[in-house]
C-alpha cells in the first residue's frame, strides 16, 4: 500500500510555552524528511480534538491536562519518528529571545526608551490590570490585547486614564491604528481624513481596509474593545476617542464601529457626541438599532447597519464623487451578483443545499449571520444572533452553519485561527464530505499579526475538499472573502489570485460574500422584497 | 494633573508587553519599540499581595 505510518507522543509536565512558538515548533518538525503530520501543543481540550482530527490522539496524549505539553508525530518509519521526536526536544528547549535587547519589566524597558507614548499589553488577563496601572501612571496610552479581565478591573482603568486624558485601548482591543501605523491586528491602511471608533477588531480591519481601497485614507483607527459599548462600562473610552477626534485636526468625519451598544450606553454616548463634538459622524451600529438621536446631532450623522454600509458612507461623505465611482463595484446590483455566481450554482446537485462558513474574524461573522436572518435562511451558529439557533457541538456543522472559529473554544491554548489555520483546514475537508453541502464560505484576514500567508496556507486543504466532492460526483461553491490592503505584509492581489486560481470566487466585501453565498444555496431565488430591504437597508446607510 | 503623552501625530515610541510578533511588527513598520518578556509573578505571591493591599 506504501500507506504505513508510524506514531509517538511525549508528554512534558507542567511545561508552558506560548501558542505562537509551538504553532512554529509544530510547522518545523511536518517539514523534516519522513514525517507525515506532528502537532506540538498545550493538553487543553481543544488541542486534543484537533490532535484526534489528525489521528494523534494517542494514549499519552490523552491523559495530558491543560498545563501539560504534549508532543505527537506520525512518520513514514521509526527512524523518522525518532529524529523528529529529539528534534521537538531540541526546540523546545531553545532560548526563546531572538538575541536582541529585551526587558524582563516595565521600569527597565521605561529607562531604555523614557519618552514611549503607547504601550501594547498582551499578557493574561488577570495580571493585566497591574501591567497597565504602572504604564498609566507615567502618562503611557495602552493598548491593552489581553482577554479575560476581569469587568472590574477594566473599569477601574477607563475611569483612572479618562480622568487623566489616556487612552486604555481594550482589554480584548485587537486592532488601533494610529499615526498610521498598525497596532497588533492591523492593516496597513493609508492616512486620510476619516477617523475610526470601534468595539470590534475585526470590524474595525473591514472598515478601514475598504476605505483604503476604494481610495481614502484613515487617520487614526481606535479599537476600544468590546466591553466598552456595554453598561458595565458605560462606553468610558468611546467617549474620550470622540474627544480626541473632535480636537485632531486631520480627522474630518468620525465613523463609529460596533455591535449595537446597550441601551442606556448608547444614549450616554450620543448625548456625549452632541456636546463634544461638531464634526460629522457615521454610527455604524450592526444591525437595527432604535435610538432617539439628540437635535444636537440631526442633520449631520449618519447610520449604518453593516461594516459594509459603514465604510462606503464614510467614503461618501469626504468625496460624493469617488463614491459615485466605486459604489457598484463594491455593491454589486444583485442581478449582476446572480450573473456572476450562475455558472457555479447550476454545477451544484439538487441535494446540495446547506452554506457553511468558517470565519476567523468575529464581526464578519455577526455581518454574515445578519445578512442570512434578513434573507430568512434559518442558520446554526457557536455565536448566533438573537432568534438563530446555537450548534450543539461546535465542532460538527448542521444545516446552514456559520462558525466564528476565534471563539474561546477553538482558541483554548492555541493561536488565534488568523495565526494557526490548523483548525479551519481541518473543518473544511469535513465540510467537504457532507454531501448536501453547496456553498463554502471563508474569511481570509491580512495584515500585520496575521499569518504570512493564509490564502497558500489553505490551497491543499481546498484542493483536497474539491477532489473528495468530485469523486463524489458534486461540485462545490467556494467563496472566499480577503480582507486587507496591497501594502499588508501578505499582499492583496497575490492572496486574491491564489485563491482564484483554486477556483475560489473572491468578492470586494464581506457582506457581499455573504449575500453570494445565500445567492448560490438558493440558486438565484432569493425573497425579492427581502433582497430590496438589503440593499436598501443594510447595504447603504441613512443620513438624519 | 494631566501627565498624559502626546500620541496623536507624535512619534510613535512603544513599549511590548507580552506577545513578541506585535514587536517585531512594529519593528518592520520603522517603529521605535522596546520588549518586555512578561512572566507572571508567581500565583502565591500575587494573591499575599492582593491580601496586603486589601488590608492596608
Amino acid at each position: 500500500m506504501g500507506n504505513e505510518k508510524v506514531t509517538g507522543a511525549l508528554v512534558e509536565r507542567n511545561l508552558m510555552r506560548d501558542s505562537l512558538q509551538l504553532m512554529k515548533i509544530s510547522e518545523e518538525l511536518k517539514k523534516l524528511d519522513g514525517v507525515i503530520d506532528a502537532i506540538v501543543a498545550m493538553g487543553t481540550e481543544t488541542n486534543k480534538e484537533i490532535a484526534k482530527q489528525l489521528g494523534l490522539l494517542l494514549p499519552e496524549v490523552e491523559k495530558a491536562g491543560d498545563s501539560d505539553l504534549f508532543i505527537a508525530i506520525a512518520a513514514k518509519e521509526e527512524q523518522s519518528l525518532k529524529k523528529a521526536l529529539e528534534k521537538a526536544k531540541e526546540l523546545l528547549s531553545a532560548p526563546i529571545s531572538g538575541g536582541e535587547m529585551e526587558y524582563v519589566d516595565i521600569e527597565s524597558a521605561l529607562a531604555a526608551l523614557p519618552d514611549a507614548n503607547l504601550a501594547i499589553v498582551s499578557v493574561p488577563g488577570e495580571y493585566a490590570r497591574d501591567v497597565t496601572m504602572k504604564l498609566l501612571e507615567k502618562g503611557i496610552h495602552v493598548h491593552l490585547f489581553s482577554d479575560h479581565v476581569p469587568e472590574e478591573h477594566e473599569v477601574e482603568l477607563k475611569k483612572y486614564a479618562f480622568d487623566r486624558g489616556l487612552l486604555v485601548l481594550g482589554p480584548g482591543a485587537g486592532t488601533s491604528i494610529i499615526n498610521g501605523k498598525a497596532i497588533a491586528f492591523a492593516n496597513a491602511v493609508r492616512r486620510g481624513p476619516i477617523g475610526i471608533i470601534a468595539a470590534a477588531g475585526t470590524g474595525l480591519q473591514e472598515v478601514s481596509s475598504l476605505i483604503h481601497n476604494m481610495s481614502l485614507g484613515v487617520s487614526h483607527g481606535l479599537g476600544v474593545g468590546g466591553g466598552d459599548v456595554k453598561n458595565y462600562v458605560g462606553g468610558i473610552m468611546t467617549k474620550l476617542a470622540l474627544s480626541y477626534m473632535e480636537k485632531d485636526p486631520s480627522t474630518k468625519i468620525i465613523t463609529m464601529v460596533s455591535k449595537p451598544p446597550q441601551q442606556e450606553t448608547l444614549n450616554s454616548i450620543l448625548e456625549y457626541a452632541e456636546k463634544n463634538t461638531t464634526k460629522r459622524l457615521v454610527l455604524g451600529f450592526m444591525g437595527k438599532v432604535e435610538m432617539d438621536l439628540p437635535k444636537g446631532l440631526k442633520g449631520r450623522t449618519s447610520v449604518a447597519r453593516t461594516l459594509h454600509a459603514t465604510a462606503l458612507e464614510s467614503v461618501r461623505l469626504v468625496s460624493p464623487y469617488i463614491y459615485e465611482k466605486v459604489k457598484d463595484e463594491y455593491t454589486i446590483p444583485f442581478d449582476k451578483l446572480n450573473a456572476m455566481l450562475k455558472p457555479k450554482y447550476e454545477k451544484l446537485k439538487s441535494s446540495q443545499k446547506y452554506i457553511r462558513a468558517l470565519y476567523t474574524g468575529g464581526t464578519l461573522t455577526s455581518e454574515s449571520l445578519m445578512i442570512f436572518d434578513l434573507l430568512g435562511i434559518e442558520v446554526y451558529s457557536n455565536a448566533p444572533l438573537k432568534g438563530q439557533k446555537k450548534l450543539e457541538d461546535p465542532f460538527k456543522s448542521v444545516g446552514n452553519t456559520v462558525v466564528d472559529l476565534g471563539e474561546e473554544e477553538f482558541t483554548a491554548g492555541r493561536a488565534h485561527p488568523m495565526i494557526d489555520p490548523t483548525i479551519r483546514r481541518l473543518r473544511l475537508i469535513e465540510e467537504a464530505k457532507d454531501p448536501e453541502v453547496a456553498v463554502i464560505l471563508m474569511d481570509f484576514v491580512l495584515g500585520y499579526g496575521s499569518h504570512p500567508d493564509p490564502a497558500g496556507a489553505h490551497l491543499d486543504a481546498i484542493r483536497e475538499a474539491k477532489k473528495i466532492a468530485e469523486k463524489d460526483g458534486r461540485h462545490l461553491v467556494i467563496i472566499g472573502y480577503v480582507l486587507g490592503v496591497e501594502g499588508d505584509p501578505q499582499g492583496f492581489n497575490e492572496q486574491k489570485r491564489k485563491l482564484e486560481a483554486e477556483g475560489v470566487m473572491v468578492l470586494p466585501t464581506n457582506a457581499i460574500s455573504a449575500l453570494a453565498a445565500a445567492l448560490s444555496a438558493l440558486r438565484g431565488k432569493l425573497n425579492d422584497n427581502r433582497v430590496r430591504e438589503i440593499y436598501e437597508g443594510y447595504l447603504k446607510a441613512s443620513a438624519e | 494633573m494631566s501627565n498624559a503623552r502626546k500620541l496623536f501625530d507624535e512619534d510613535l515610541k512603544v513599549i511590548n508587553v507580552g506577545l513578541k510578533i506585535f514587536y517585531e511588527d512594529l519593528k518592520r513598520q520603522g517603529v521605535r519599540v522596546v520588549q518586555v518578556n512578561y512572566q507572571p509573578p508567581p500565583k502565591l505571591e500575587k494573591e499575599l499581595k492582593d491580601k496586603l493591599s486589601e488590608l492596608l
